[in-house]
């Protein structure tokens, strides 16, 4: 067991351990029970984090490639042994990093701790952290397995415990966003499974990793080695859509994303913290670990479609901010508006696009939580979510006003903040390739502007009055409060990262733009090589 | 308001924050610029900690009355950087440092990167790629990095005198010297930024304190639509910043000045650069300085953002921000400067910068012909000067662009006159704003002062209003009427004052309020200062904020008064001796009068902006010839304004109790007083035009001694030895110094109220406005033309228009769209497989053994099917 491995299974089996235990305590103990889970999980996830952190700071991330072993086995960090599975069909315990799912590891590690934080109130705390726990075991699965099958399963594992964050602890439709968050994402993930298999019949046979029964395996740096991995154009077409239509519905990308919003409003915080943080990372991840890694040459044919998408999913989304009414509903169009340059930074298939990619789903995943934090304790303490229906914020919660405007800021690019790093960025790679084309995302940061600025206006100014704000009809009369130590200690922690990591993005941008240079000069050169494709 | 005590003994903490430049100096190896980064640093680490210890000891009597609420840990901050900033300079102009473009790269590294390219038929990586951030310095840097740090301190000591004798701001001043700090640290920032993208960071932070500072008053709506309209005004022109940055890249390879200036000819791997695709490149970067300074077409932000306190349009809107768009333009001086490797062919970018600096320079002037509020005034002033500015600027890129020592000099020249005007104008215009802001104040505390000796008793509790106000309201609106309308209907003339019983007898006659009511309550309310008489206009406004605020106003708050508006005022030079000689040496300066501040570099920017068109180019006779034209009509509004305030008799009765009161307020003026007088004099002895044009390294006399200096000075400006510029010299003064203040005086001069005297620096003055006689222009003043002006030429309606029509609409369509049929189809599949799931459900027998036939069914015909396909 190497250190990786330990992080990765830890909190899927305590987690599933504090559930049970939880389970069988007898009633009469239950109180204090609860409170021991509650700080043996967060016990556990900051020792997590302590882990993660260990991991990057024990490693040089900046040569762990190295000339023609790109993605190939051995060139992870931590990479641990083939553990035969089943072994009949070739399925194989192999996980390993590298500065593509490093970062994503690290928020991982970081937002679970985090988002117990902002919730540690929750109702039914002991089930509800232990299934944040187990959450986090699901996502770094995700994140270090190397294997297809074991990357499906740990993928579509992570949607248990957020359904049943949604079923148990969500709003007042809560049935409904939960039925459709699990359809919606299982049905597209079935595609991708689709693919998955596909890929698999056309896998070589490896002595000793592939199947006894099939002779074939689901290893991604063995599939990334292998040459010619699907003979016909067409079927990889194919291939590359089926799982493009997985990823993108998780990432969300217009059309398919109609499922966030309504999931977002009915989650608990800490649901929305994690899904907008982390969730939505799978999907992009999942893209370039396994769409482009094993299809440049597709991806490359697709670039207008990707570009589409991208656009689309930036621009669309945008409008469609603007028209919300109810703020947490208008945070995850953002997302969705947020993650269409995901696409656009890798369509650019420059290393700096690329590395801007990776850096918006790691910046996102800093700010995007702060957003969700602020929505969940406004609706927490003013019971209401429509925008303008309170005013004069900045009088009654000044802590609540001023993370509300740092995320915000944050989240509409503002320099020296996370966000803005990425755009640039992207920006910079994109004009590069694309031209005036720069200027559709350009212009969308003005829709960007207006969305958060007017919900602002509407939130935190406006109250009339220099001694009272304008309080909504849900109050009934209770006092207005700021936000509670917890929100407020969480919230100041992704505040303080959204701005470090604008002012010191080296911290992560570097690695990134190694593995970016690595993905471009061992991987797509050789594709655009290949279709003779010239600027 | 116990603003007279002694508390000199304060100034002990800035001696103690001189310490750290004073110890920098004496231990830290004697180089200045290595040290610079502190200037960015300081106040970027005072910012949280003022914020946080605000929020936390608010009320606690050290934090209110020894730190101020936190303006004294920021006049610390302050001092620290003033003390940095003038090691630096001091260390240039004396020639003890020389600008060889001196940069202090790699401070910090920001992100690393490669790049792919197509050369010789393959695809490669260019290796090695970086953005850093690091410290830049010329002539430009110096003087703007004077600017910044000399008025931020003035105007945060300023400020402790003008917020925190203020209660509204009680409790809420830690966050305004916080945020002060922060965006003095993007201005300094962005002066010492050594590349264009950190530029633009530091740029964008500006822009966010300038929308939070705006939005002080936060509970108001004005001050919030305010704050908005400045940031998504400011967004647009940044937008295209970025895109211009973009462009920028893509031909260098680099956004350092160091690299980009060293030979802008040549972009990245040796290419030739391609003349259009700069030139659109510098064109994006002029939008980004629009709206930034505040140019046509998006100077829509500027007056409104008057709402913020006024120090804070001292420093933003004056002194610091709005230049960060002249400095931007300055910047782009190397691409064009063909002498030293600059690209042909891009005079074109130096008629656009002239000519939108020429239209808003005239249009800026006309406006502020008919603003009645004294910071609105200034606002439209500070417009139009900065719009002089560009069209120097624009002058100076059309010159440059050109071959030839002739023209190249006259480049030099230009562009020296716009950056020393750039200067002048600071001073001066940061000490208008705080004159301004001395006469808000003190006008406001007479008000406040002269409110509570009368009205306490005369008034009922106002909270038992709204009964008469609600019905009169309710009427109009299920009328359709506006106020005046129903004045109207009931045969009253609205446009007089309205005695008490009228209102109360029409409000009955029309059943609005039955006989039981107490229409007393309202009409109470509605008369402030119980003289019996209603004016409409305040009862239209009253109801305005019934309407938009849902609440009315109670009486501490005096909304009535406007103690900005200048109808109010009159005569206040009697009252205001120090407030009012800095008013008129800062319009002195601003007009261009002689000798004095602005006059200096004025001259230089029309006269050369005069010579582009002599030079054979025929477009630059508009700029030109606006400019001219507005230097007539500055000396119009500056004098109008200085004379409706401080000239003829009292407006109002507040005006007897205005006096000048706290040193926090005064200090300021006074220094910035002598700088206005007499920098520009001597400032032109050294050489500063020419420095700052890039011709000197220091500053020096480089004519012989003193006297031989003034009187090249004076010979320089009077009697230029090119007729066209005595011509066009000549006429400016004219225009600017006789004929604008001639006006002025004709319609708004007049002698102070009998037995009251000013000092006599300004009486002179007072008493010349008194001498022309008199002009009437109520005709002019109800003309459409000035009707079309007071509404700012219709231009801030025409924008709201388009985004109400456009924007909104197409928002809510597509959150519409996205609701019924994005999500619709999906519900859609969602319904249709609710009747088939019907038919499944006889599938579901309810067996174990059933659903795992079903599973290894399905599973085995989905790996059959995939051999089929993978063989």
């Amino acid at each position: 067991m190497n250190e990786l491995e330990i992080l990765t299974l830890t909190p899927l089996f305590a987690g599933l351990l504090l559930l049970l235990i939880y389970e069988v305590v007898p009633s009469s103990t239950k109180k204090q029970a609860t409170d021991l889970i509650k700080y043996a999980n967060m016990g556990i996830a900051i020792l997590l984090f302590g882990l993660a952190t260990q991991i990057g700071l024990e490693h040089d991330w900046l040569s762990t490639w190295s000339s023609g072993s790109f993605g190939a086995q051995g060139s992870y960090l931590l990479e641990s042994d083939y553990t035969s599975l089943i072994s009949s069909i070739g399925v194989n315990w192999h996980v390993g990093i590298d500065a593509l799912s490093y970062p994503m590891i690290w928020l991982t590690t970081l937002l679970i701790p985090i988002s117990m934080l902002v919730q540690w109130d929750a109702d039914k705390g002991a089930q509800f952290h232990s299934l944040i726990l187990l959450m986090e075991g699901a996502l770094l699965g995700v994140f270090a397995v190397l294997d297809l099958f074991m990357f499906y399963v740990y993928w579509e594992l992570t949607l248990v415990p957020m359904f049943f964050l949604i079923l148990v602890w969500g709003g007042e439709d809560r049935r409904y966003a939960a039925m459709k968050f699990f359809i919606y994402t299982f049905a597209a993930s079935i595609l991708m499974l689709i693919g998955i298999l596909i890929v698999y019949f056309h896998s070589a046979p490896v002595a000793g990793i592939s199947g006894s029964l099939t002779h074939h395996h689901f290893d991604i740096p063995l599939l990334m080695q292998q040459s010619s991995l699907i003979s016909s154009a067409g079927l990889r077409t194919v291939v590359f859509l089926l799982m493009l239509i997985g990823f993108a519905t998780k990432m969300p990308s217009v059309p398919v994303h109609t499922w966030l919003p309504d999931a977002h409003v009915q989650a608990p915080t800490a649901g929305s913290m994690l899904l907008a943080g982390v969730m939505l990372k799978m999907g992009a991840y999942g893209f370039l670990r396994v769409a482009v890694s094993l299809f440049p040459q597709e991806t490359i044919t697709m670039i207008p479609l990707l570009v589409f998408l991208g656009m689309a999913s930036l621009f669309y989304g945008a409008w469609v901010c603007l028209g919300q009414t109810n703020l947490k509903r208008m945070v995850a169009y953002s997302s969705v508006s947020h993650m269409g340059l995901i696409f656009l930074g890798i369509a650019t298939m420059q290393p700096l696009g690329i590395a801007g990619a990776l850096f918006m789903m790691f910046a996102h995943g800093i700010i995007s939580p702060l957003l969700f934090a602020v929505c969940g304790a406004f609706k927490h303490h003013y019971h209401t979510l429509e925008i303008g229906s309170m005013r004069g914020l900045a009088h009654h919660s000044p802590f609540m006003a001023g993370h509300m405007m740092l995320g915000w800021m944050a989240s509409l690019g503002l320099p020296l903040m996370a966000g803005f790093v990425a755009e640039v960025a992207i920006m910079i790679a994109f004009w590069m390739t694309f031209g005036w084309w720069v200027l559709i995302p350009a212009l969308t940061l003005i829709l960007t502007a207006a969305y958060y600025l007017w919900s602002m206006q509407r939130t935190i100014f406006e109250s009339g009055d220099p001694h009272h704000g304008i309080l909504p009809d849900t109050m009934h009369g209770d006092e207005p409060r700021d936000v509670t130590w917890h929100e407020n200690a969480g919230m100041f922690i992704l505040g303080g990262l959204a701005i470090l990591f604008g002012i010191l993005p080296a911290l992560f941008f570097d690695m990134m733009s190694n593995w970016s240079t690595g993905l471009v000069s061992e991987v797509i050169i050789d594709a655009l090589t290949a279709l003779g494709v010239t600027p | 308001m116990g603003e007279t005590k002694n508390e000199s003994r304060l100034l002990l903490f800035l001696v103690a924050a001189l310490m750290i430049p004073v110890g920098l100096f004496v231990g830290g190896g004697g180089d200045a610029t290595s040290w610079s980064f502190i200037i960015i640093a300081a106040p970027m680490v005072a910012f949280p900690i003022i914020l946080i210890a605000g929020q936390i000891w608010n009320g606690h009597p050290l934090w209110t009355n020894t730190l101020k609420e936190g303006g004294i840990p920021a006049l610390m901050t302050m001092t620290i950087t003033l003390g940095m900033g003038l090691w630096v300079i001091t260390d240039y102009i004396r020639g003890v440092a020389h600008i060889e473009s001196y940069t202090v790269s790699h401070i910090l590294s920001w992100i690393s990167f490669d790049v792919m390219t197509h050369t010789s038929n393959q695809w490669v990586i260019l290796p090695n790629w970086e953005i850093s951030f690091g410290v830049w310095v010329d002539q430009t840097t110096l003087m703007l990095l004077f600017v910044a740090t000399f008025l931020t301190f003035l105007i945060c000591w300023f400020a402790i005198g003008y917020m925190t004798t203020d209660e509204i701001n009680e409790n809420r001043n830690h966050r305004f010297f916080a945020e002060y700090l922060l965006f003095t640290a993007g201005m300094f920032g962005m002066v010492l930024a050594d590349n264009f993208l950190w530029l633009f960071i530091f740029w964008e932070i500006m822009g966010l304190c300038s929308y939070l500072l705006i939005g002080f008053y936060y509970w108001k709506p004005s001050a919030a639509s305010a704050a908005k309209k400045a940031f998504m005004t400011t967004r647009v022109g940044d937008v295209f910043l970025m895109v211009g940055l973009l462009i920028l890249y893509h031909i260098y390879g680099s956004l350092d000045f160091s690299v980009v200036f060293d030979d802008p000819s040549t972009g990245v791997a040796g290419a030739a650069v391609d003349a259009s695709l700069l030139g659109w490149a510098l064109i994006m970067l002029f939008i980004g300085a629009v709206g930034k300074s505040a140019q046509f077409p998006l100077h829509v932000w500027l007056p409104d953002a008057m709402e913020g306190p006024t120090p804070v349009s001292a420093l933003i809107h004056a002194a610091t921000m709005v230049n960060a768009g002249l400095y931007l333009v300055a910047r782009m001086v190397p691409f064009v400067d063909v002498a030293n490797g600059g690209v042909h062919g891009l005079e074109d970018i130096g008629l656009l910068v002239a000519w939108v600096g020429g239209i808003t320079a005239f249009m800026a002037a006309g406006i502020a012909f008919v603003q009645n509020d004294i910071k609105k005034v200034l606002a439209y002033s500070t417009m139009s000067q900065l719009a002089y500015i560009f069209t120097g600027l624009g002058a100076a890129l059309w010159f440059f662009n050109h071959d030839g020592d002739a023209m190249r000099t006259a480049g030099i020249i230009v562009l020296g006159s716009s950056l020393f005007h750039l200067f002048n104008h600071a001073m001066a215009k940061g000490m208008l704003f705080m004159a301004s802001g001395s006469v808000i104040h003190e006008m406001h505390h007479a008000h406040h002062h002269l409110h509570h000796d009368h009205h306490d008793d005369t008034h009922s509790d106002v909270s038992e209003i709204p009964e008469a106000l609600v019905s009169l309201v309710k009427h109009l609106r299920t009328e359709g009427l506006t106020l005046r309308e129903f004045f109207d209907s009931l045969d009253i003339d609205s446009s007089r004052t309205l005695t008490v019983n009228e209102l109360q007898s029409g409000l009955v006659s029309t059943s609005i309020v039955d006989d039981s009511t107490d229409v007393e309550l309202l009409v109470n309310a509605m008369d402030r200062n119980g003289d019996g008489e209603i004016d409409p206009v305040e009862l239209d406004k009253y109801m305005m904020d019934f309407l938009i605020g849902g609440k009315i106003e109670s009486h501490g708050d005096h909304d009535d008064f406007d103690p900005q508006d200048m109808r109010n005022m009159g005569g206040l030079a009697a009252h205001l001796p120090v407030t009012s000689t800095a008013m008129m040496l800062g319009s002195m300066s601003i007009i261009g009068i002689p000798l004095i501040g602005g006059f200096w570099s004025k001259e230089g920017i029309v006269g050369h902006t005069w010579d582009a068109y002599f030079h054979g180019e025929p477009l630059m006779l508009g700029p030109a010839l606006l400019i001219l034209l507005t230097a007539g009509m500055t000396g119009f509004y500056m004098s109008r304004m200085w004379f409706m305030t401080f000239a003829g008799s009292p407006k109002s009765e507040v005006v007897d109790h205005v006096h000048e009161t706290t040193p926090w307020i005064k200090t300021p003026l006074v220094t910035l007083s002598l700088v206005t007088a007499f920098t520009g004099l001597i400032l032109t002895m050294f050489g500063a035009v020419k420095f700052l044009g890039g011709k000197y390294d220091h500053l020096e006399f480089h004519h012989g001694g003193f006297v031989e200096e003034f009187v090249y000075a004076l010979e320089h400006a009077f009697l230029p030895s090119d007729p066209n510029f005595m011509i066009v010299g000549y006429t400016t003064i004219l225009l600017s110094f006789i004929i604008g203040p001639w006006f002025a005086m004709r319609i708004h001069g007049g002698s102070l109220k009998e037995g009251s005297s000013a000092i006599p620096l300004v009486s002179w003055l007072v008493n010349l406005s008194s001498r022309p006689s008199k002009m009437d222009v109520t005709n002019m003043a109800e003309s459409s033309l000035a009707k079309a002006l007071e509404e700012r030429l219709y231009i801030d309606y025409l924008y709201e228009e388009i985004i109400r029509r456009t924007v909104i609409p197409f928002a809510l369509l597509s959150a519409c769209f996205d609701r019924k049929i994005i999500d619709g189809i999906v519900k859609g599949i969602e319904k249709g497989s609710q009747a088939s799931s019907e038919r499944i459900r006889l599938l579901t027998t309810g067996s174990a053994r059933d659903y795992i036939l079903y599973a290894a069914v399905g599973a085995l015909s989905i790996i059959f099917l995939l051999m089929g396909v993978s063989s």
